[in-house]
């Protein structure tokens, strides 16, 4: 397989070489121009498509990366090549600026704060004596190099290709390992994404700068292929030409991204005698493509090559988007004996002096009016498993959000191991050991079962992504380790067999194990767990409560909220009773089960609960 | 003072545009969660079709916006039906679909009108009003009185009609307006179809005021959606405020020694605001979707 795709990359990078020599020049031309685009593109389809960051500021980055080279080859006289890094980083610390709205506001808001910053930039280079104002700066000089003519479009050509394959390359990298697996996680679910250590912030200015950084660069080639700057470059329309460029390519695909940007640049050039349907044309192409076609060029293309092997019999290995028949696995699948032998050893040391690992010091959180937590103490002790129980709406799982970072209490603290962790970030607290599972199950419903452990188990820093660039092969060495981490962490919850699977065709039951099992990844020293056995059949309860007991024996503390009071009663060696907002008992099971206040507010009014629990 | 009031009241008057246009963004959002891209463009489509209607076909200026809000509205009805097959997939997809929508409108009005765009006379005699030293143009009070008309009808409309609350009601839970019998589905196309009639009804009235061209759609599309925000996205109050603060925001910008760069101005305030307080002046109002 990877054979065949080796044959196939030379085969196109021969085809790519040998192109200028068939074309005549003004073809040539185009394809440089095509060529520009699709360094813009690539980085689009990082940050929009991969890390989801409705980002409308590209076209902005890549007049950022004209202008300042243009800038300082005309007034500082420091030469094209000497200016070429610093058009770089112009595009790229222009993407930071437009990177930090995306801490406070996503998605739709993103969208119109990058557009608005857009504009403004725009405005700036329209009024400022400095740009050049409306007219702009002429007589930009373009690279140069011994025994090379660049002022050929050919020349220009295979130095854009050059360019081209090398960023190819580094974005196929940084897609294909830990930051694209990122990006997608937190695109897929930005808490879940925090809550398995990933900083989300971070990444996200990471997915603006990467792009401002690429169009940095696509800016400073264009200003040295056409050597004149003006401010309609950089605008709107050919910032929705970029838009339409990533999403008729597949936000998925770098591959589709490219394809996309050489479509519409060589489609608009043939019919530049109907140039004024081009707009009808791309808006209506855009529409379509996220009706009928919402992965794009490079999907349609997956799914006809799929076909066409399915056709010639050839296809083989599990594929990554068939389901598991329901009822195939009985229970949870879990090989309870082997997860026993080789327990995963937990990364941070138990406490065994009997002091709580966990303390929750009245804590107090308010939603406007609401008291969802009222003066809230409950002490977690090492080794135990700890059950949360109460009625629908006593604040359970606005608990859960405050020990988890979600929310910062309203009064009170938490302390881990004696350290106050409220107020922290979701993502430091989980890289502090503390992990969780969601009310309802919360996979990152794009990637595989391994990828969803493999974002977990990842314990990369963002500061070490100077790897990607200077010693990509400390990537991929670490990327192998990793898969091989996550594979075995699979077989020790019987989940070898579904590895490739996309997480969310998987029966409900094996979701949940998957769950459990990304959020074991980090090895934590405390688990909780919201509500695990709902929707679960009694085999699959049972594997669950064996596995509870497994993970406590592997040292793991668990804090587990449940409505399933056999479940609780048989697991917890001691539970706390929260109703509306407070503790309304805290103890040993059976001395809860027995206290009078607990049959009243909880079980006695067992009939009226149950109707709310069967409309919830 | 009296150049303080001057820029106050043109401030106010470019606002009740933009409230218009955030009210349009708001009424689709709250019912689908969804902001329509494509807001400005029908704006825009709906300037040009008053404008045609009025200066051309010589129909009195109420007919020529009415008119217009007709055909805005179904094309709002038929654009939802379009894009209804992720509703409840991928709003994020369905937010570049407008977008993707915005520009195909905008290029076939460059069809259909032209590049070069037109200028529309005032419909009343335009003789500028004193009043204490302050200038006010007789055909800004007429917007805002046309405005404050169309806000006031709006609200009766969400709150004591059936077809109204049913929309107010598939906004909160879709689940629950389902099983009480709501067409959902109808809901949206309906607030669409309010939402694009709202944008056509702020195209007719900017029209005298502006110059109508193809480009004002992204233009006061972006200022109309950036008024909504600010004011709280969804919250029909806060359209109002939000698009009165921007259009104040921006006439001063103007007005001072920086009024070249009232954009840079106006969005870089827009988004530390933005960034301090990102529910906006007085609180998103938000379909809470799963």
């Amino acid at each position: 397989m990877t054979v065949r795709r080796g044959v196939a990359h030379l085969a196109l990078l021969a085809a790519l070489l040998a192109l200028p020599s068939m074309l005549g020049s003004f073809s040539v031309y185009i394809l440089d121009l095509a060529l520009v685009y699709v360094i813009l593109s690539l980085g689009l389809s990082m940050a929009l498509g991969y890390a989801g960051q409705v980002n409308l500021a590209q076209a902005a980055c890549f007049g950022m990366g004209s202008y300042t080279l243009a800038i300082l080859t005309l007034k500082t006289g420091i030469g094209y090549w000497g200016a070429f890094p610093l058009s770089i980083v112009g595009g790229g610390l222009l993407g930071l600026v437009v990177a930090i709205p995306s801490l406070r506001v996503q998605s739709h808001y993103l969208g119109i704060v990058t557009l608005g910053l857009a504009l403004s930039f725009t405005a700036i280079l329209t009024n400022w004596p400095l740009t050049g104002a409306a007219i702009g700066l002429p007589g930009i000089p373009g690279p140069t190099f011994p025994g090379a003519n660049f002022a050929d479009s050919s020349a220009y050509y295979y130095l854009l290709l050059v360019v081209v394959v090398v960023l190819f390359a580094l974005a196929t990298l940084m897609m294909t390992t830990s930051v694209g697996r990122r990006f997608k996680a937190l695109r897929d679910d930005s808490v879940a994404a925090a809550h398995s250590g990933v900083e989300v912030p971070l990444y996200r200015i990471i997915a603006f700068v990467l792009a401002g950084a690429y169009a940095g660069v696509a800016g400073a080639l264009y200003a040295g292929m056409v050597h004149y700057v003006s401010p309609d470059t950089y605008s709107l329309t050919i910032m929705f030409l970029l838009l339409a460029m990533v999403i008729m390519g597949g936000r998925d695909s770098l591959y589709g991204a490219a394809l996309g940007a050489v479509v519409l640049i060589i489609v608009r050039q043939e019919f530049v005698s109907l140039q004024q349907y081009e707009q009808v044309g791309y808006g209506s192409l855009i529409v379509l493509m996220v009706v009928f076609a919402p992965s794009g060029l490079a999907g349609l293309v997956t799914s006809a090559w799929t076909r066409l092997l399915k056709l010639a019999g050839t296809a083989h290995g599990p594929s990554r988007i068939r389901t598991l028949a329901e009822g195939s696995v009985d229970g949870l699948g879990v090989d309870a004996r082997a997860a026993a032998l080789a327990p995963a050893p937990v990364a941070h040391a138990p406490v065994t002096d009997g002091a709580p690992i966990l303390r929750i010091v009245d804590v107090t959180k308010r939603f406007r009016g609401l008291v969802a937590l009222d003066r809230v103490t409950i002490d977690l002790f090492p080794g135990t498993i700890h059950g949360i129980v109460g009625p629908n709406g006593s604040g359970k799982t606005t608990l859960f959000n405050i020990i988890t970072g979600v929310y910062a209490p309203s009064a009170g603290s938490v302390q881990l191991r004696g350290t106050r962790v409220s107020g922290r970030r979701a993502y430091r607290v989980a890289r502090q050991g503390v992990a969780r599972t969601f009310q309802g199950v919360r996979l990152f419903h794009s990637l595989t079962v391994r990828e969803n452990v493999m974002v977990a188990l990842d314990a990369s820093r963002p500061r070490s992504i100077w790897r990607y660039a200077l010693a990509p092969w400390l990537v991929l060495v670490a990327e192998r380790e990793l898969r091989r981490g996550a594979d075995r962490h699979l077989a020790r919850y019987g989940l070898a067999s579904v590895a490739d699977f996309l997480g969310t065709n998987l029966p409900y039951g094996q979701q949940r194990l998957v769950e459990i099992a990304r959020a074991m990844a980090a090895r934590p020293s405390i688990l909780l767990l919201d509500e695990p056995a709902a929707g679960l059949n009694s085999h699959e309860m049972r594997d669950l409560a064996g596995l509870i007991r497994h993970i406590r024996q592997a040292g793991t503390t668990v804090l587990l909220i449940e409505h399933n009071m056999g479940l609780v009663m048989s697991l917890c060696e001691r539970v706390t009773v929260l109703a509306s907002g407070s503790v309304l008992a805290d103890g040993k099971p059976d001395a809860i089960a027995r206290d009078p206040r607990v049959i009243e507010a909880y079980l006695g009014v067992s009939a009226e609960s149950a109707i709310e629990k069967s409309f919830a | 003072m009296t150049q303080f009031l001057q820029t106050a009241v043109g401030g106010l008057s470019i606002g009740t545009v933009y409230a218009l246009v955030a009210l349009g963004f708001s009424i689709v959002f709250r019912t689908m969660g969804l902001v329509n891209f494509g807001h400005g463009d029908i704006l825009m489509v709906g300037a040009f079709l008053t404008a045609t209607f009025f200066t051309s076909w010589h129909l009195p200026f109420p007919v020529a916006i009415v008119l217009a809000v007709m055909v805005a509205a179904v094309m709002g009805f038929g654009f939802e039906r379009i894009l209804r097959p992720l509703e409840r997939s991928d709003l994020n997809l369905m937010l570049i679909g407008t977008i993707g929508f915005g520009i195909a409108l905008e290029g076939v009005a460059q069809l259909i009108w032209g590049s070069i765009g037109t200028a529309v006379p005032t419909p009343i005699a335009n003789t500028p009003l004193h009043v204490g030293g302050v200038i006010i143009s007789p055909y800004d009070l007429l917007v805002l009185a046309a405005a404050t008309f169309v806000m006031a009808a709006l609200y009766v409309f969400l709150n004591r009609t059936k077809a109204g609350i049913a929309m107010q009601a598939a906004a909160m839970d879709y689940d629950a307006a389902t099983a009480v019998g709501i067409n959902v589905s109808r809901c949206n196309g309906r607030a669409f179809a309010i939402g694009a009639g709202l944008a056509a009804i702020a195209g007719g009235l900017v029209g005298p005021l502006v110059y109508v061209q193809v480009s004002m759609g992204s233009s006061i599309g972006i200022r109309g959606f950036a008024a909504a925000i600010l004011g709280g996205f969804g919250n029909i109050p806060g359209a109002i405020v939000g698009g009165l603060v921007f259009g104040l925001i921006e006439e001063f910008a103007q007005g001072s020694s920086y009024g070249a760069y009232t954009d840079v101005i106006t969005f870089v305030a827009f988004t530390l605001v933005i960034m301090i307080r990102p529910t906006g002046l007085l609180g998103e109002q938000t379909v809470a979707r799963p």
